[in-house]
């Protein structure tokens, strides 16, 4: 805390004597352009990020030539306290990418600028995907735009497979199964189940026709002791605990502290994790890469399950001085030559119905993509995941033997409580 | 200390008041103190007040943004105290600095008398050794031991799968050492001791330079072995620095956050200390709590001042003995 006192003394401080300076140059107009525009974009930044962010401020500029685009990069873990100190400091972006399921907690913070008649004047914005805008959303005001989405499916060795003779998994049972014959056959483990990935067990109660909290008069409603939830809840935590053809060295754990480099190492059989993954396994074991494949998360009976849609939005923080010139980089960021590029680049879908990933290895994400679900839009969804971690914490006790009834019970108390801030 | 100095210069002055009023004031110490004063005032004191504060009051990002904040008196200590989770965090705070302390104090004592009889150049190794410990910033060190302890490639799993399993038992390959709390403070344990017990081993070696070996050599004479020497020449002898050494790692045991955070981390809440459930409440999220965290933080402050009061009248005590 202290620290964000004293960065907010020093930066109004600072903005105040820029702020004087600037008023009296520019005449302080809101439409006209900025000496800088401040973009923030999540992640570590790759080369290839950079260098796609760069034509993206060359095609800015032609619209602005006297605006210098500034790119800061905020890795993932620091995001809820970068915004924190940008909020309390006043030293925030002019636009900014944000993680879509924290945009509720902004909205509702009061962070982010209201561009419902921006959004309703771009030509393009009826090209968004309309679940992913919906969650933009708040008392029919629009706050962001969606960029681009993540789904996550079941990554396998396609070599392994093909020597058990299994095909793709279409049901529960058969996901079962087919993590057993790997694992007799190979000798490693047969699926990861790691109990910190709410979006894996979220595809599970979904693909079992539930859902973990429902709105009724406008209060969320934890779900979790439906029927559907512990039938799932039951499967997944089972797979390390009655079937045993999941490990119990990822309790406690998120797909990336484990399964992702064992699975790229050729000693776990399955695991579940995004598009954007392949880019990362390639780097721990690029002479398997050929041997990897991907199969949508199966529902109960059959079917894809519902994925997740994780993903990023794009937003125009509201203590912006130049809001006109920060929307208009967002549209360039978002047209469809540039999401095109993007989601090359990236691995990630984008949100625009008229972009399609070009590569063949990553098509199937474009069919699991077509069907997805969020996470309960409310506000307090960050506190429930990030901070209380409801969802890995039930999971870790139930594998670790506490009664399941019990454990469902607890968390649709905290669903009740949190959900509703 | 002061005081009682004024008391007894005041006695012989008493018939001339002038100059007694200006002794009793003696600006210079003050002057003297006040640069550190004024700089533990703004860096400690304000923030600490500042946590006092907030603890009552209901502050997000909002009032974060300017919004006034508003008052809930002492909710939040009310939520605290009947929250068992609160209780549960407070027990793992407590006895794992008992452990550690403990286990710190006797091995670093041990590698203080160790280096006490090695040779000049060996004693020189082995310090140099020990304090790269020391030296080695914590979480440096816990992503060490998380990986010293991972489950891929991990060199503790590795190093007990190759002991016969009469000896360890088998399934250590895929052992999850974060699983449970008990193993991952022991892991933290292990952490903790072996970044602390350098301070300890060098401050012992020091105290142990300045016993006379005389003290010892008549010992050995009157037929008495390591042992006893142990308990009747070098404890009482050491006392003082014991005692502070004690209480500083008693402070520094406490507050163990880092090497938790990077080790366990939120996802495995059965594992919080007071300072990563103050964290998770302040920090954890986009939708900070900071009443909250601070309420926790004004909770863990206390019990440490209690702490640092012992370690005061230590030090005092010591320098009325000195």
């Amino acid at each position: 805390m202290k620290y964000t006192r004293i960065a907010a003394t020093t930066v109004a401080i600072a903005l105040a004597a820029s702020a004087c300076g600037g008023d009296k140059k520019d005449g302080a107009d809101a439409g006209k352009d900025p000496a800088q525009l401040k973009v923030w974009m999540m992640g570590d930044g790759t080369p290839e990020q950079t260098k796609f962010l760069d034509q993206v401020e060359t095609e800015f500029r032609q619209k602005h030539p006297n605006t210098d685009v500034q790119v800061k990069y905020v890795p993932w873990p620091q995001v809820a306290t970068t915004f924190q100190k940008a909020a309390a400091g006043g030293e925030g972006p002019d636009v900014t990418e944000l993680g879509n399921t924290d945009v509720q907690s902004h909205i509702e913070q009061g962070n982010l600028l209201d561009i419902t008649d921006q959004v309703a004047g771009w030509a393009d914005a009826g090209k968004l995907n309309k679940t992913a805008l919906e969650n933009d959303k708040a008392d029919g005001k629009t706050y962001a735009l969606p960029w681009y989405g993540g789904v996550r499916g079941v990554w396998y060795r396609k070599d392994w497979f093909d020597k058990a003779g299994i095909t793709a998994p279409k049901t529960w049972a058969e996901l079962t199964a087919a993590a057993k014959k790997v694992q007799d056959a190979q000798k490693v483990p047969g699926i990861g189940v790691p109990t910190d990935q709410t979006n894996a067990l979220l595809s599970f109660v979904w693909g079992a026709g539930g859902d973990i909290a429902a709105k009724q008069n406008g209060k969320w409603v934890g779900q979790f002791t439906s029927p559907q939830v512990k039938d799932a809840v039951s499967y997944y935590t089972g797979l390390i605990t009655t079937d045993k053809v999941a490990p119990e060295k990822y309790v406690g754990k998120n797909e990336l502290q484990g399964p992702q480099t064992d699975f790229a190492l050729g000693k776990l059989g399955m695991y579940i994790d995004g598009s954007w993954a392949f880019a990362q396994m390639k780097k721990i074991a690029p002479k398997n890469a050929d041997k990897w494949a991907v199969f949508p998360i199966p529902a109960k009976n059959g079917g894809n399950a519902p994925a997740l849609a994780g993903g990023s939005d794009v937003a125009v923080w509201k203590d912006t001085k130049a809001p006109k010139a920060a929307f208009d980089y967002a549209t360039v960021l978002n047209n469809a030559k540039n999401a095109a590029a993007w989601a090359d680049i990236s691995g990630f879908s984008s949100m625009r119905s008229d972009v399609r990933f070009s590569d063949p290895r990553l098509a199937v994400f474009t069919d699991i993509a077509a069907n997805t679900k969020f996470a309960p839009i409310s506000s307090g969804w960050g506190e429930f995941e990030q901070s209380k971690k409801v969802v890995p914490n039930m999971l870790k006790a139930i594998v670790q033997g506490k009664p399941i009834d019990d454990e469902l019970k607890k968390a649709d108390e905290q669903a009740n409580t949190l959900l509703n801030p | 200390m002061l005081d009682t100095a004024s008391a007894v210069g005041k006695a012989p002055d008493r018939g001339d008041p002038g100059p007694a009023r200006s002794r009793r004031l003696r600006p210079g110490p003050y002057l003297l103190i006040l640069p550190a004063l004024a700089v533990i005032a703004v860096l400690m004191l304000w923030p600490i007040g500042q946590i006092g504060v907030m603890s009552l009051q209901k502050i997000g990002n909002r009032q974060l943004r300017g919004e006034p904040a508003e008052h809930v008196g002492l909710e939040y200590f009310r939520t605290i105290f009947a929250d068992p989770f609160f209780w549960q965090t407070l027990r793992h705070t407590v006895l794992f600095a008992a452990v550690a302390v403990t286990l710190t104090m006797t091995v670093g004592t041990l590698i203080g008398l160790l280096l006490n009889r090695l040779g000049r150049r060996m004693a020189n190794l082995v310090a140099g050794g020990v304090l790269v410990a020391w030296a080695t910033p914590p979480v440096t060190a816990a992503i060490i031991f998380s990986w010293l302890f991972g489950t891929t490639g991990g060199l503790v799993n590795w190093l007990l799968d190759r002991l016969p399993d009469a000896l360890v038992g088998g399934g250590w390959p895929d052992h999850n050492w974060f699983a449970t709390p008990l193993s991952t403070y022991t892991v933290l344990t292990v952490c903790v001791v072996w970044q602390a017990c350098p301070f300890v081993a060098v401050s012992v070696l020091a105290g142990l330079k300045s016993v006379p070996s005389e003290l010892y050599e008549a010992a050995r004479v009157d037929g008495s072995g390591p042992w006893r020497s142990f308990w009747t020449i070098t404890v009482p002898l050491l006392k003082p620095i014991f005692m502070v050494l004690i209480v500083m790692s008693v402070i520094w045991d406490f507050k163990v956050f880092t090497q938790l955070f990077v080790m366990s981390g939120l996802a495995n809440r059965d594992a919080f200390n007071l300072s990563l459930y103050a964290y998770s409440e302040a920090f954890g999220s986009l939708n900070p709590k900071l009443g909250m965290g601070s309420a926790i933080a004004v909770v863990l402050t206390l019990i440490l001042l209690v702490v640092t009061a012992v370690y005061v009248r230590v030090m005092v005590r010591q320098g009325e003995t000195a």
